[in-house]
């Protein structure tokens, strides 16, 4: 029952959250199309990337040109999420962290990183959110085989908890701002490595493949969940899935205390 | 309410020499430094007091402030505020505490305030019939009232202030921080920030920690004074204690009419009695002991035609100004 509030409390103050950036984010007329614009650019890169490739080859990875369809709407989905939730939040934080701006989020009964984390819902980027959506429709819509309603609601689950990772590693890059003072190079590294979030995991071999699926699980976000749905069940990836996501929620969570005790806050 | 014991805080800066070259050597041997914000630091509020923390730019206090808050971390040393540890967070803590910087806002700039307020409702939690009736009650007092639903960046420096206090009142805490409430303000804002603040004690009783650079907030508001100098309190008690510890010492003028050709005569006048600051034809001042004041007074009275006399008392805000840099 306390757990049921709690949820419910939380989902009260997001719901502020989404009101408040609603109002905001009109403000900025501009900024609001160019943002929708340049992700609906990436977007038809991804796809047409595959495009290509598919135009001289049969299977990649093992996947037809379909499946990878699948893959590729499930990454987009991955990253629109990600932008429309995260992304935001997550670039200002070294800011408030450097400036001593987290001041007024620790002193609330609420924890601070859920606070920091999303207090900005990005509505340029959720206009995104519905195109993506609407390339997963397409793609599941073309798919010549069958899939049943629950594996691709089990499908739409598991991107979300690939989203969710995604924050988890950016906020990582993030976080070392706290004793650096400076988090620019790291952040960059992680648009790098995003990258790896785009091609299907089976073209990782080895200790490559072992990095990016399990320290750096940028191969598995998109491409375990779109496997999960294409191919014959699987418990072993989902369970490495989930297992890697609890994983770095718990050091996400140890990180950000660390770093609190850290923090200096900036004097006035 | 507020229990401190050998509280200390020190920060690690690196050093950086000037210039480009300076730059380049920094980068591969890094100079450090500590710099002790805080050395050991005692003190104890109670419920329905506003003690001033006084202090010259990087003394301290909002360092202590802020440790005190549960936003720093200190490096050594215990602290106690409504039971529990500051730094450890708690819920149970920080529902009770608020915190208001007048640097830095917590009111969402492109928002108005009554929608700031909605969410801070929601943070902590207070019921809707109580809330209705802090919000009505704090506006009131604070007569910002037709201002709750204009964007807080078309407010005035001073309304905007006014909302950041409402916004860290609303749910009643029992310890509040008060980090340069007045900064900036014209002289109107800042009686009616005081004012609020003193009204305010009164109704809820809270204990207040206040830190302002303006000698009139700490003499209106703050019966207790705490000065801090390079980390360590200087001073911990009455703000007119303050006197009697560092100005222990009153100033006497004497005017008199004179008559043709009079000196002072020191068999009228002593210098066992004070120490004489100037002496002249129909005028003298003399420093005497603060105990000694009247009865010297009356004695000088009696042995001078005095037509005039004056007894000047230090000002408080000089002695502290004092205090701050050393005394």
């Amino acid at each position: 029952m306390q757990a049921w509030e709690f949820r419910m409390r939380y989902l009260r103050l997001y719901a502020y959250f989404l009101r408040f950036s609603m109002s905001r984010s009109m403000e900025f007329r501009l900024d609001f199309f160019f943002r929708i614009i340049m992700d609906l650019a990436y977007y038809a890169v991804g796809l047409g990337f595959f495009h290509i490739l598919y135009l001289h080859t049969d299977s990649l990875g093992g996947w037809n040109m379909h499946q990878m369809r699948i893959f590729v709407a499930g990454y987009i989905l991955v990253d629109a999420v990600h932008m429309t939730m995260f992304s935001n939040n997550l670039y200002m934080l070294p800011r408030f962290i450097n400036h001593g701006d987290l001041d007024y989020y620790l002193i609330r009964p609420v924890s601070s990183l859920f606070f920091l984390s999303l207090r900005d819902f990005a509505f340029n980027s959720f206009i995104n959110l519905i195109f993506a959506g609407g390339i997963v429709v397409w793609a599941v819509g073309t798919y010549p085989g069958t899939l049943g309603a629950s594996g691709i609601a089990v499908f739409l689950l598991l991107i979300l908890a690939g989203a969710l990772l995604y924050y988890c590693i950016h906020l990582l890059t993030i976080l070392p701002t706290f004793w650096t003072q400076s988090g620019e190079s790291l952040h960059q590294l992680f648009y790098n490595l995003s990258r790896f979030m785009e091609r299907p995991d089976r073209i990782y071999r080895g200790s490559i493949r072992l990095l990016l699926t399990v320290a750096l699980p940028f191969g598995l976000m998109a491409s375990f969940p779109a496997r999960l749905l294409l191919e014959p069940f699987n418990w072993a990836i989902l369970a490495q899935l989930l297992a890697v996501l609890t994983g770095f929620l718990f050091l996400i969570s140890f990180i950000w205390n660390r770093g609190l005790r850290a923090y200096s806050s900036a004097s006035s | 309410m507020i229990e401190v014991t050998g509280l200390s805080k020190t920060f690690r800066v690196h050093k950086k020499e000037p210039g480009l070259m300076g730059s380049v050597r920094s980068l591969f041997q890094r100079q450090w430094h500590e710099v002790h914000a805080l050395k050991s630091v005692s003190l104890r509020v109670e419920a329905g007091e506003i003690v001033g923390l006084v202090g010259a730019n990087g003394a301290g206090k909002t360092t202590l402030v802020k440790c005190l808050a549960g936003i720093l971390n200190p490096t050594a040393g215990s602290a106690s505020v409504l039971g529990s540890t500051p730094w450890e967070r708690r819920d149970g803590f920080r529902r009770q505490i608020a915190l208001i910087m007048g640097q830095k806002a917590q009111l969402w700039w492109d928002l108005p305030a009554a929608d700031g307020f909605l969410l801070l409702r929601e943070i902590y939690r207070i019921p809707e019939a109580e809330y209705k009736r802090s919000l009505e009650e704090l506006a009131e007092t604070l007569q910002v009232g037709d201002k709750l639903t204009t964007q807080i960046r078309r407010l005035s420096l001073g309304e905007r202030m006014k909302m950041e206090l409402i916004a860290a009142l609303l749910h009643h805490p029992r310890v509040v921080f008060l980090d340069e409430p007045t900064i900036g303000l014209d002289l109107t804002a800042q009686r009616a920030i005081r004012d609020f603040l003193l009204r305010y004690r009164e109704a809820h009783q809270p204990a207040m920690l206040l830190t302002s650079h303006y000698m009139e907030d700490i003499e209106r508001l703050c019966a207790r004074i705490i000065i801090v100098r390079e980390g360590e309190i200087v001073y911990d008690g009455g703000l007119q204690e303050v006197l009697s510890r560092y100005a222990p010492h009153k100033q006497l003028s004497l005017r008199w009419d004179p008559a043709p050709g009079e000196g002072i005569r020191s068999d009228l006048v002593p210098a066992s009695l004070g120490e004489i600051v100037s002496a002249e034809l129909g005028l003298l001042k003399i420093k005497v002991s603060r105990s000694k004041v009247a009865e010297i007074a009356s004695l000088l009275l009696q042995r001078l035609p005095v037509a005039d006399l004056n007894i000047e008392e230090e000002d408080v805000g000089t002695i502290i100004e004092a205090l701050i840099r050393k005394q």
